[in-house]
C-alpha cells in the first residue's frame, strides 16, 4: 500500500511496543520508528526485580518478538531521547540532533520515579528508585555483597524488590509512612493477611514512619535515619514512592502536560496526529469517571494498542482503566486489587469475607446493584470476570449472591437466562 | 482463518458429569492415564470447568482463545503467545505467576496452579487432534469444529453467547 | 479381508471372523458399544461415584481438585469400600441364588413334586449329608436329599449355627481364624442384606470395617458356590474326565443347533438328556439331529457332565448368533448380555428366556418350572426343530475353528485319577511332586472375558508362562472357556505348553489312568460356582500337609474379570488366604486406604491379598513370586 504512513513512537516501553505491534498488525507496510532513551532494546520492565534476584538474565526479559510483540520491521533507536516536538512541521528533534519527520506521533515516554525532596542523601551510591534494567543490574551487583537493605514505601514495586533481596539473604526493612503497607491498593484491614505473610517470610516492616536522611561512606549508602531518629543499617536503599509522567519535552507543543498528556477516547491529543498512551497519558476511570494517570503495565499495553490501531487507521476506543488494578503474588500469597478499594462507607455497600487462607472485599454501589471494586487475597480465581462486570457497570442484582460467595462464572453472564 | 477449529458448547446437552474436567486433567498429566495421574505431583488440573447456572443447570466453560486475547497483551513476562493455529498458549517456563492474566481474562478461564505457581489454560490438545474434553463428553455437549463448519443456527447461538462476554 | 481393528478385539480367530461379518452386516457387538462408551467415566472407574442416597449423585475428584468427600461427608475410602461391598453382595446373591434354585429343585424332587429329576450321584449325596451332620445310615436317599435341601435353604438365614456350607468346607485352622476375625457368615442372605444395610446412607463409614464385612460376605459367597456345586453334582452327577470340543466350529450346519447360555444346569442338563433321547424330533424336520452347544457356565456345566461342546464364551456370546446357525439360544440367568436380543433380531435367531428373574425385551419367554421340566424341555426341542426347518438350506457362517477338549476334572475326578497312581494315599503323588518341584504351585484361573482386554489375551499369556514354570493350572468359568478355545485342554498340547516337571506329572497320571497320554495341560474344573472345587482341592492338600490354605503355593487369577460375581469370588479367595490376581482395574483405586488394605494389609489378617495388574506378563511373574514365597514358607 503506497500511501502507508510514517509512524514515530517516542518511548519503547509497554505502551510504545504495544502500539508498534498494533500498527504492524493493522498496516504491514507502514514505517514504524521508535526512540528509546535507554541503552538496551525494549524489555519487560515489571520483570526487573528478577534481575536483582538473579532469576532472570537481561536477555530473558527482552521484549521485541516475544509473546504478542512484533519485532520485524520496527526500527528501534536506543540511546535516543526526544528533546523537542514541532507539531506544525510534524518533526521531532532527538538528543543526537537529528530531526525526524512523522505522519503520526505517539508519545509513550512513560514515567519517572518520584523522589521525595525532603529526604537527604537520595543521590548517594546504592540508593535506587528502581525503573530501568540498568539500575536493576547495578543493584544486582551491589546485592552480591550487601548485608542489609531499607525499602522506603510500601507499594508493589518495593515489595517485589524486597523479595528479590530476601532471596539473596539480605536483611530487609520496609519503611512505610502510611499506617499499613499497600495503602494505594487496599485499606489497612485488607492488608493484614499479606502483612502477616510478609513478616513470616522474614521481611521487617515499620509503618507510620518516614525517612529523614540517608547517610553513607566510601562504599555509598550505609544507613537510613527515620523521622523518629531511628537508624536503620542499609547497604542498599530503594525508594518506591510512585511515578510522575515524563512530559518535559512536550513543553514546546503548547499542550497542557503538567499532570500528563490529555487525550480523547481514541487516545489522540488536542493536536491531530499526535497520540499519547501509557504512564505519560491522562486516561479515565470508568467507575469513577475521573481523569487519572497511572503507572500500570496493563493500562499502558491496552492504551498503546488502542493508540496503535487508531494510528494505523483502525478506529478504536479506549475504555479507560481503573486507577487501582493490580495482581501479583508476594510471600506465596496471590492477590488482586481493582476499582474502588477505599470506599466511602456511607456511599457504598461493602462485603468482606475471610478464611484462614483467603480474604475477599467487595465494594458495591450504594444501591447494591453495581460492583465497584474488590480486593481478593489467596483466592483470586476468575478475577478478570469481576473486572469485566465492574468496568461494564453491569446490573449484578440477579448474580449478587454468587458474587458475594465468589462463585460467579462466565456461564452466569453468557447463559444466565437459561 | 475460518478453518480454525474451536470448542463449542451446547449447554442444554451438558449433564454435569465433570468427565471433561477429568479427562482434561488426565490428558495434561505426565503419565496420561488416570490411575497414575492420581499419584502425580504437581497435581494434574483441568482446564475446562463445569459450573452451575443459577437455575442449577450445568455448563462447561473453557478458554475462548480470543482473537485479541487480553491475557496475552497483559502478560508482563511475555509468556503468552498465539500459535499459527490461533491457539493462545502460556509458556510455563516463562510464566512468573504474577496473575495479571487471571486479572484480565473476562471469562475467568485462566487457572492458577496451586503447586507450580504457574498460570495454565486450555491448549486445545494440539497433540491428539480433538481435545480430550470433546472426545470424552458422553452427551456431545462439546463439539470441535471450525466456525464455518458449525451450522448457521449454532453459529448464531454461539455468537449470542460470545457477545455477552468480552474479548472475541 | 481381516480388519485390523477386529483382530485386535479377540485372540480367537473364530471370534474375529464373526466380527468381520458383523461389520459387513453393520451389526453392533459389545466391542462397538465399548468403543462408543470410550472414554469411560473416571469417577466410576476409580469407584468415586456414589448414588446410595437421594442427595446424590456424589463424586469425589480422584485428582484432588474438586470435592474431597460426598455430600454426607463420606470420604473417598468410605465411598469405594461401600461400592466394593455392594459388588460382593451382588456376586454373593447371584451364586447363592443359583444354589438356592438347586436346593429348591432337590427338595421338590425329594418331595415327589419334580419327578423329572433324580439323584444321580448318591455317593455324593451321602458325603455331603455327612459333612452337614445329617444322618444317612439306613435312610432312604430321598429322605436324606430332603433333609439336605432343607439344610441348604436354612443356610440362607440366621440360625443357631453359622453358614454350614462355609464352616465345614475350609480347614479347621481357617475356621478358627475366620471366627477370630468375625468373618464367619451367619446366613448367606443375612450377609447380603447386612451389606445393603451398612452401605446405606449414614451407616458404616469406617473403610476397614466395611472391608471386613465385604470379606465375610465373600465367605458367604464361597458357601453359595460350594452348595451350588454339591447340589448340582447330586442331581446331575459329579463330573468325570470327558472328551469334548470348543469354539464356533462345534456348530453344525445340518443339525438343529441349540445354544445353552447362562449358568444353571437345572434346565440345561435336562435339555441335554432329553435331546439325546428325542433325536427323532430333529430328524423329522430334516436335520441330522440335535446339536447342543454351551455358552458361558451353562456350557461348562453340561460339558463337564455330558461332554457337550462349548460354542463360545463370555464377551463373544453374540458371535454364536452371528453365525446364523443357531436355531435357538436358551438362556437361564447371569452374564446374558441384553444385546443378544438385538443381534438375534438381525439374524432371525430365536432367543428363549426361561427364568422369571431374567426376561429380555425382544425375546420369547417360557416360564420354566421344575414340576413340568421334561414337558418344557421337549417343547423347547420342538420349537428349535421348527426353526431349523425354516433355516434349512439357507447359508450359515460357521468358522472352521474347533479345539479338542478334555474336561470334567471335579475334585473327586482328580482324586480318582490319583488313586490310580497311589491307591492308599492318593494325595501323596501330588504333594510329593509339589515338594520335588515338579509342581511348582497351583494356579486357578477363573472369571470372565472383559471387553477392555483383547479377548483371552491375559489368560493365554499368563497360562503359557506359568505352565512353562511348572505351575499346575486349574480353570473354571469363562477363564476355562478362554483356555479351552486356545488348546490348553488338549492333552496333545502338553509337550508344547508344559515345563518338564509338570509334563512328567501329567503324563504319569494320564498313563496310570489308561489314557495313553497325559492329562491336559489345564484341568477344567467346571463353571464359576465350581471354584468351590478348587477350594476343596486346596483344603484337601492343606489338611494332608497339616497346614492352612494360606501356606500353600496356591494362587488365583481372574485375569479378565467382568461380573460382580468375580469380585465376590476374589473376596473369598482372599479370605481363604490366596494371592489373587485381577487383570482389570477394580473400582477401588480412588480410595488409597482401601487399595492398600486390599493389596497389602489384608495379608496380615487372612494371608490372602489382591494383586491388581493389567499386564499379563508381570502379573504371571507376581503370581510365580507369590508361589515361590509360599514354597519357601513351607521349607521347599
Amino acid at each position: 500500500m503506497g500511501n502507508s504512513l510514517s509512524h514515530l513512537i517516542i518511548g519503547a516501553g509497554a505502551a510504545g511496543m504495544a502500539a508498534a505491534t498494533a500498527i504492524r498488525e493493522g498496516d504491514p507496510d507502514a514505517a514504524v520508528r521508535m526512540l528509546s532513551e535507554e541503552d538496551v532494546r525494549p524489555y519487560f520492565r515489571p520483570m526487573i526485580p528478577f534481575i536483582i534476584s538473579g532469576k532472570k538474565t537481561p536477555s530473558q526479559v527482552s521484549l521485541a518478538g516475544v509473546g504478542p510483540y512484533a519485532d520485524a520491521g520496527i526500527d528501534i533507536r536506543i540511546n535516543t531521547r526526544a528533546v523537542k516536538t514541532d507539531p506544525a512541521e510534524k518533526t521531532v528533534t532527538t538528543s543526537n540532533g537529528e530531526v525526524l519527520v512523522y505522519d503520526r506521533l505517539l508519545v509513550a515516554t512513560g514515567s519517572s520515579p518520584y523522589i521525595p525532596p525532603d529526604i537527604g542523601g537520595t543521590d548517594m551510591e546504592g540508593v535506587y528508585a528502581l525503573r530501568t534494567l540498568a539500575q536493576a543490574q547495578h543493584a544486582a551487583e551491589r546485592a552480591s555483597w550487601a548485608k542489609s537493605a531499607v525499602m522506603l514505601g510500601g507499594g508493589l514495586l518495593n515489595l517485589k524488590a524486597a523479595f528479590a533481596l530476601l532471596e539473596k539473604k539480605i536483611a530487609v526493612t520496609l519503611v512505610v509512612k502510611s499506617p499499613e503497607i499497600l495503602s494505594q491498593l487496599m485499606e489497612p484491614r485488607d492488608a493484614a493477611m499479606i502483612r502477616t505473610a510478609l513478616m513470616e517470610s522474614g521481611l521487617r516492616i515499620i509503618t507510620g514512619r518516614g525517612a529523614s536522611k540517608i547517610v553513607g561512606g566510601n562504599r555509598g549508602v550505609c544507613a537510613v535515619f527515620l523521622d523518629d531518629g531511628t537508624e536503620l543499617a542499609g547497604d542498599m536503599v530503594f525508594i518506591g514512592k510512585g511515578v510522575r509522567p515524563n512530559t518535559a519535552f512536550l513543553s514546546s507543543t503548547g499542550l497542557d502536560v503538567k499532570k500528563g498528556v490529555p487525550v480523547n477516547v481514541h487516545t489522540e491529543t488536542a493536536i491531530p496526529g499526535i497520540f499519547a498512551a501509557g504512564d505519560t497519558a491522562v486516561t479515565f476511570d470508568p467507575v469513577t469517571g475521573e481523569s487519572i494517570v497511572t503507572g500500570l503495565w496493563t493500562n499502558a499495553v491496552e492504551m498503546g494498542r488502542c493508540a496503535g490501531k487508531n494510528m494505523a487507521g483502525i478506529k478504536s476506543a479506549y475504555t479507560g482503566t481503573f486507577g487501582v488494578m493490580n495482581a501479583t503474588q508476594v510471600a506465596g500469597l496471590p492477590f488482586v486489587s481493582m476499582g474502588i478499594v477505599h470506599p466511602d462507607k456511607n456511599a457504598c455497600e461493602v462485603h468482606t469475607a475471610s478464611s484462614s487462607d483467603s480474604y475477599l472485599k467487595l465494594v458495591f454501589s450504594q444501591e447494591g446493584d453495581r460492583l465497584l471494586g474488590l480486593v481478593m487475597i489467596g483466592r483470586i480465581e476468575k478475577a478478570g470476570l469481576y473486572r469485566y462486570i465492574i468496568r461494564e457497570r453491569r446490573d449484578i442484582s440477579p448474580l449478587k449472591d454468587k458474587i458475594i460467595r465468589q462463585r460467579l462464572h462466565a456461564g452466569d453472564l453468557a447463559f444466565g437466562r437459561h | 482463518m475460518n478453518q480454525v477449529k474451536e470448542i463449542f458448547i451446547i449447554q442444554d446437552r451438558c449433564m454435569g458429569c465433570h468427565t471433561c474436567e477429568l479427562s482434561c486433567a488426565v490428558v495434561h498429566s505426565r503419565s496420561g492415564n488416570l490411575y497414575e495421574a492420581m499419584a502425580e505431583h504437581p497435581r494434574p488440573v483441568p482446564r475446562i470447568y463445569v459450573e452451575a447456572l443459577s437455575s442449577g443447570k450445568p455448563v462447561p466453560l473453557v478458554c475462548r482463545h480470543c482473537a485479541d486475547a487480553p491475557c496475552m497483551h497483559a502478560c508482563i513476562a511475555g509468556a503468552i503467545r498465539k500459535t499459527p493455529e490461533q491457539t493462545i498458549v502460556t509458556d510455563p517456563d516463562k510464566c512468573i505467576g504474577c496473575w495479571t492474566c487471571v486479572m484480565v481474562c473476562p471469562y475467568g478461564m485462566v487457572g492458577r496452579h496451586p503447586e507450580e505457581q504457574k498460570a495454565y489454560r486450555c491448549d486445545r490438545c494440539p497433540a491428539i487432534g480433538e481435545p480430550a474434553c470433546v472426545s470424552s463428553c458422553p452427551t456431545r455437549a462439546l463439539v470441535y469444529r471450525s466456525v464455518d463448519d458449525y451450522s448457521k443456527n449454532r453459529r448464531q447461538t454461539a455468537a449470542r453467547e460470545l457477545s455477552s462476554g468480552e474479548g472475541g | 479381508m481381516t480388519d485390523v481393528s477386529t483382530t485386535k478385539r479377540s485372540l480367537d480367530p473364530a471370534v474375529n471372523a464373526m466380527l468381520d461379518l458383523a461389520k459387513e452386516k453393520q451389526i453392533d457387538t459389545v466391542w462397538d458399544r465399548y468403543d462408543a462408551m470410550l472414554p469411560q467415566c473416571g469417577f466410576g472407574d476409580t469407584g468415586l461415584c456414589c448414588r446410595h442416597c437421594l442427595q446424590g449423585p456424589c463424586r469425589i475428584d480422584p485428582l484432588g481438585n474438586g470435592p474431597k468427600t460426598g455430600i454426607c461427608g463420606a470420604t473417598a475410602d468410605v465411598m469405594v469400600a461401600r461400592g466394593l461391598d455392594r459388588a460382593i453382595a451382588a456376586g454373593t446373591a447371584a451364586h447363592s441364588g443359583h444354589a438356592r434354585h438347586l436346593a429348591h429343585t432337590l427338595l421338590k424332587m425329594a418331595e415327589g413334586k419334580a419327578n423329572d429329576y433324580r439323584i444321580t450321584d448318591e455317593a455324593k449325596l451321602k458325603s455331603v449329608a455327612i459333612r452337614m451332620g445329617i444322618a444317612v445310615d439306613g435312610r432312604a436317599a430321598m429322605d436324606v436329599a430332603a433333609d439336605l435341601a432343607r439344610a441348604a435353604l436354612a443356610d440362607f438365614h440366621e440360625k443357631d449355627t453359622p453358614v454350614m456350607w462355609a464352616a465345614t468346607v475350609v480347614t479347621k485352622k481357617r475356621v478358627a481364624l475366620l471366627s477370630r476375625l468375625g468373618l464367619v457368615p451367619k446366613g448367606i442372605d443375612h450377609e447380603v442384606s447386612e451389606i445393603m444395610h451398612r452401605t446405606l446412607y449414614g451407616v458404616d463409614a469406617d473403610p476397614v470395617n466395611l472391608l471386613l464385612a465385604g470379606l465375610r460376605c465373600g465367605v458367604a459367597d464361597l458357601a453359595g458356590c460350594y452348595m451350588g456345586t454339591d447340589l448340582a453334582d447330586i442331581l446331575f452327577g459329579t463330573p468325570k474326565p470327558v472328551q469334548s470340543a470348543a469354539n464356533l466350529g462345534t456348530l453344525k450346519k445340518d443339525w438343529v443347533n441349540i445354544a445353552l447360555h447362562g449358568h444353571n444346569p437345572v434346565l440345561s442338563d435336562l435339555l441335554v438328556t432329553t435331546a439325546m433321547k428325542r433325536q427323532d424330533l430333529a430328524k423329522t424336520k430334516g436335520a441330522q439331529g440335535f446339536n447342543l452347544v454351551g455358552i458361558c457356565c451353562t456350557g461348562n456345566e453340561v460339558m463337564s457332565r455330558h461332554g457337550i461342546p462349548a460354542c463360545t464364551h463370555s464377551v463373544s456370546q453374540e458371535t454364536a448368533i452371528l453365525t446364523g446357525a443357531v436355531d435357538m439360544m436358551v438362556v437361564d440367568y447371569q452374564c446374558i448380555m441384553p444385546s443378544i436380543a438385538t443381534v438375534a433380531q438381525c439374524t432371525g435367531t430365536p432367543v428363549l428366556t426361561t427364568m422369571d428373574i431374567c426376561k429380555i425385551s425382544g425375546t420369547d419367554h417360557m416360564a420354566f418350572t421344575e414340576e413340568q421340566a421334561l414337558a418344557h424341555a421337549e417343547e423347547i426341542l420342538k420349537r428349535a426343530a421348527d426353526r431349523f426347518e425354516k433355516r434349512k438350506g439357507k447359508s450359515v457362517t460357521i468358522p472352521a475353528v474347533k479345539t479338542p477338549v478334555m474336561a470334567g476334572f471335579s475334585t473327586e475326578a482328580i482324586v480318582g485319577a490319583l488313586l490310580k497312581v497311589d491307591a492308599r494315599d492318593p494325595l501323596k503323588p501330588v504333594v510329593d511332586n509339589i515338594k520335588a518341584g515338579n509342581i511348582r504351585g497351583i494356579c486357578l484361573y477363573a472369571g470372565c472375558n472383559n471387553v477392555k482386554v483383547q479377548q483371552d489375551k491375559n489368560f493365554v499369556a499368563m497360562a503359557k508362562k506359568m505352565l512353562k514354570e511348572n505351575v499346575l493350572i486349574l480353570a473354571t468359568g469363562c477363564g476355562a472357556g478362554a483356555l479351552m478355545r486356545h488348546g490348553f485342554m488338549d492333552p496333545a498340547k502338553v509337550d508344547e505348553l508344559c515345563g518338564d516337571g509338570l509334563k512328567a506329572v501329567l503324563t504319569a497320571i494320564g498313563q496310570a489312568n489308561g489314557l495313553n497320554g497325559p492329562l491336559p495341560p489345564v484341568l477344567h474344573m467346571g463353571s464359576c460356582v465350581d471354584n468351590s472345587r478348587a477350594v476343596a482341592l486346596a483344603v484337601a492338600v492343606a489338611d494332608y500337609l497339616g497346614v492352612d490354605t494360606d501356606a500353600l503355593p496356591v494362587v488365583a487369577s481372574a485375569a479378565e474379570a467382568v461380573s460382580e460375581k468375580a469380585v465376590s469370588i476374589g473376596a473369598y479367595a482372599v479370605a481363604a488366604g490366596l494371592p489373587t490376581h485381577v487383570g482389570v482395574m477394580l473400582p477401588v483405586l480412588g480410595g488409597p486406604l482401601v487399595a492398600s488394605v486390599l493389596t497389602d494389609k489384608v495379608k496380615d489378617l487372612t494371608g490372602g491379598y489382591f494383586i491388581v495388574d493389567l499386564d499379563p506378563e508381570s502379573a504371571a511373574d507376581k503370581l510365580i513370586a507369590a508361589i515361590d514365597q509360599r514354597r519357601k514358607g513351607l521349607g521347599l
